[in-house]
């Protein structure tokens, strides 16, 4: 698999989870567009989340470009100023993909009372596979731009199929606007170690209070390491 | 043509037995549905009560580490230690706590309803599915797979895999909306004994630190809440306050919430000099959103950190303002 393809189903995953960011919604609905697979996958995470939700399942239909011929077709539209000035098809191509996701999301909502792919049984979504599934890409990798990757690693995979873990320093992925601002008014570093800073303290408080016991002080093993002097930096530079 | 007795007696048995098929049957299914939430409750307990050492890996986006980890029961009190075990030389955890403090978390997952206010209850089986997927080995021991299906888009699902002699918990996998694993814990090695056993302590020198004891739940006793100048005005449906901490001599405000299986915190801090940028991150599953107000001229950063979805903890970010 390329590495763009690759990027962009972390991305379409990010979107399912409502995580993706603007600039990967941009593109993911232009992918969308030349790339059937593409939309393939994104039918069946959403056949996936709706099982995992208990919700009705239901084969999604893509009506996205039926939608767009139909736009086509339409006199009004053909002829409107706005068309013949911006020239065309890009436009409803757009249109038709937007609309494609919305027919999908009301399906979900709208699909009668089906079989769920849990209840009868068929352990085909993506969660129930969790244990032979070798191509699990794990969360969105996001880099804003100014941060190179740093990271050459496959994500998790939940069969333990772990094709190249090169070890990496951990990172922290950011986002956000004015990166140049920035960068100049409160360096990474400091951010960071802030940031480490609050996850430990996050972590030791997950470790009284849920069903993991000690474990989630594992979360920190490499954070930390690096980071130790610089957060007693940060944190008695605020004080 | 007439019915043979025989032919008679044959159909009569035919509607027993159905009959006793479709009245076991009910049961039978509540039974099984019933003991996912059982199980769980004893994977609560166990993990606090029982004598265990082990090794487990924690796996993250192609990062692998491996921790050991002791844990004994002494004169009611629990004793912990958590080593890692590789990356550079870092101090042992060593934690200590009282074995009848029972926190919130605790108290959701091995059943109980959190009672909000008088309308509404907080319920683990609200929020979550259980199913039982079968059985598994982990550590070369016999587990029960769980699936903890979020019924909401406000946290993530869970693969368990819990130890069927002692309940403890063996594999905890948390999963993303589109159905793909974020992070996962995992004993490679476990040595099991019962409470009440002998044991030989490997628990040698070191000093164990007290957790903190203001936070235990028992005896429907509620968190004490010092006074705040903070208010929330949305959560994500389930959560609870688990923990309170006022800004001592850190300045640091800090709140712990869950749901019995997620967890999450805010952090307030009181900016002096230079205010912290907006930030959106992420840690392996762990997301981190950081706000900024200004409240009377003065700067504070809101940070909410945990094993949430990004949506969830910006919203929740986002309704944090002054109480009245």
């Amino acid at each position: 698999m390329s590495d763009h393809k690759e990027r962009l189903e972390e991305a379409l995953s990010a979107l399912m989870d409502g995580e993706a960011t603007e600039m990967e919604t941009h593109r993911l609905l232009k992918a969308l567009e030349e790339d059937p697979q593409l939309r393939d996958r994104w039918t069946r995470y959403h056949m996936a989340s709706s099982a995992i939700k208990g919700e009705p399942a239901t084969t999604a239909v893509d009506y996205s470009a039926a939608i767009a011929a139909a736009i086509d077709q339409e006199p009004a539209h053909r002829k409107s100023p706005l068309t013949m000035f911006a020239g065309s098809a890009g436009r409803f191509a757009i249109a038709a993909s937007v609309a494609m996701v919305a027919v999908l999301g009301v399906q979900q909502l709208n699909s009668p009372a089906g079989t769920s792919l849990i209840d009868n049984g068929s352990e085909i979504s993506e969660f129930a596979g969790v244990e032979t599934s070798t191509e699990n890409t794990g969360p969105a990798i996001q880099f804003p731009s100014g941060f190179q990757p740093t990271i050459n690693a496959r994500t998790v995979s939940a069969g333990g199929n772990n094709k190249s873990s090169l070890r990496t320093t951990p990172e922290l992925e950011f986002q956000q606007q004015a990166q140049q601002q920035f960068k100049q008014k409160y360096p990474e570093a400091e951010l960071r170690a802030y940031l480490n800073n609050i996850m430990s303290k996050h972590s030791s408080h997950a470790a009284l209070n849920s069903n993991q016991g000690m474990l989630p002080f594992a979360r920190l093993s490499e954070v930390a390491n690096d980071n130790k002097e610089s957060a007693g930096e940060a944190l008695s530079e605020k004080e | 043509m007439p019915v043979s007795p025989i032919q008679k007696s044959l159909k009569a048995i035919k509607l027993a037995a159905l009959v006793a098929a479709v009245l076991l049957h009910g049961p039978l299914f509540a039974e099984q549905m019933e003991s996912a939430h059982d199980l769980m409750a004893r994977m609560a307990k166990a993990t606090r009560e029982l004598n265990y050492s082990g090794v487990f890996t924690y796996e993250h986006r192609g990062n692998l580490t491996s921790a050991k980890l002791i844990h004994e029961v002494r004169d009611g009190k629990i004793y912990e230690r958590l080593l890692h075990m590789d990356g550079m030389q870092r101090d042992v955890v060593n934690r200590s706590d009282n074995l009848d403090c029972v926190r919130t978390g605790d108290m959701l997952l091995r059943g109980h309803a959190y009672k909000i206010n008088n309308e509404n209850y907080s319920r683990l089986e609200d929020f979550y599915e259980f199913h039982i997927k079968g059985d598994g080995r982990i550590a070369d021991r016999q587990v029960s797979m769980v699936h903890v299906l979020p019924r909401d888009k406000y946290r993530y699902g869970y693969v368990v895999a819990i130890d069927k002699e002692s309940g403890l918990l063996l594999q905890s996998v948390l999963m993303s909306h589109a159905g793909k694993p974020l992070e996962r814990f995992q004993f490679v090695d476990i040595s099991i004994a019962d409470a009440s056993a002998e044991i030989d302590s490997q628990l040698e020198g070191g000093e164990f630190d007290n957790v903190d004891q203001t936070d235990c739940v028992q005896l429907n006793r509620k968190i004490v809440s010092p006074p705040s100048m903070w208010l929330l005005n949305w959560l994500p449906p389930g959560f609870v306050l688990a923990s309170h901490q006022s800004p001592g001599a850190s300045g640091q405000e800090s709140m712990m919430f869950t749901d019995g299986m997620a967890v999450f915190s805010i952090f307030i801090d009181s900016v002096q000099d230079k205010a912290l940028p907006q930030v959106d991150a992420k840690l392996g599953a762990t997301v981190a959103v950081l706000n900024n107000v200004e409240i009377n001229g003065r700067q504070y950063a809101i940070c909410v950190v945990g094993e949430i979805p990004r949506g969830t903890a910006s919203q929740v970010a986002s309704a944090i303002g002054l109480a009245p």
